[in-house]
């Protein structure tokens, strides 16, 4: 069985409700799916570590044109570069990606720990991980271009 | 009389959010007060008139339920109502939070419309 068995349509639902109801930003699912990311250009990764009965992580990877619309959706001011406002707006976003992803896995607080959200950015960067983890990437669109909800599950 | 409010989260941009959505919510509130984690929120009610606390749980340095903790051991304070707002939401955590006197839970994400409704009774 895999670890993404109920997991992919739970997690699309979620990614809309956070980025429609908080973000105040129209996302879909573009369909694609995929187990291993391209090198990132230009973009910036939430990202939030799962232990417990489950362990691994949840990344959202975005472009900066799609980050820097987030935050100034969320502050209400206007933001064209990664500064500290973002790394905190997309780390949010992970923490809340993370905390849906916790409540699909489990009903219980306590069985899955959450990691505090923490952020990576640059020109190009890859990620990848070392361990042996079943990987999910799910592709969405939002009107500043694609970006990428990643959950990786120790198999 | 409007309740000042002290919102405890590590996110400055989540306090930001709740604080929007407390106004969009429609919700009547007097001064807002901010704090990052529980060390810091204990700090404010300590020194400021605070009626309500809308807290985080999952914080550096002291979480929302140390926070309560800690709280409830401080007779100055104890009372203040404290209203948890989190992506944690198994009921285990929860629960623990309300032995320790949270007095209801909001899960993040929210709408303002779902902030009115649960924080509306409390303001």
């Amino acid at each position: 069985m895999s670890n993404f068995d109920g997991v992919t349509e739970q997690l699309i639902d979620s990614t809309i409700e956070i980025f429609t109801g908080m973000v105040m930003m129209e996302v879909a699912p573009t369909g694609q799916v995929m187990n291993r990311m391209n090198p990132l250009k230009d973009s910036i990764t939430g990202m939030v570590g799962l232990a417990g009965i489950h362990k691994g992580l949840l990344a959202v990877h975005l472009p900066k044109a799609v980050a820097t619309a987030i935050t100034s959706n969320f502050l209400g001011i206007e933001v064209d570069a990664i500064t500290e406002d973002v790394e905190d707006a997309i780390g949010e976003i992970a923490n809340m990606l993370g905390g849906n992803l916790k409540s699909i896995l489990s009903d219980k607080g306590k069985d899955i720990q959450l990691s505090l959200p923490s952020t990576i950015s640059g020109d190009e960067y890859n990620f990848a991980s070392q361990a042996d983890v079943d990987t999910l990437i799910l592709e969405f669109k939002a009107p500043e271009g694609e970006f990428y909800v990643e959950v990786e599950l120790e198999a | 009389m409007a309740k000042n409010v002290l919102l405890v989260d590590d996110s400055s941009t989540m306090r930001k959010i709740i604080s929007r959505s407390l106004r969009q919510a429609g919700l009547e509130f007097g001064d807002i007060f901010e704090a990052s984690d529980g060390a810091e929120a204990l700090d404010v009610l300590e020194k400021e008139s605070v009626d309500i606390v809308l807290s985080d749980i999952n914080m550096p340095n002291m979480n929302g339920i140390e926070f309560l903790r800690e709280k409830a051991s401080r007779d100055a304070i104890k009372d203040i109502p404290v209203f948890m707002i989190s992506t944690e939401t198994g009921d285990d955590i929860i629960g623990e939070a309300k032995s320790l006197g949270a007095v209801g839970a909001l899960k993040k994400p929210f709408t303002p419309d779902k902030v009115n409704e649960v924080l509306g009774p409390l303001m």
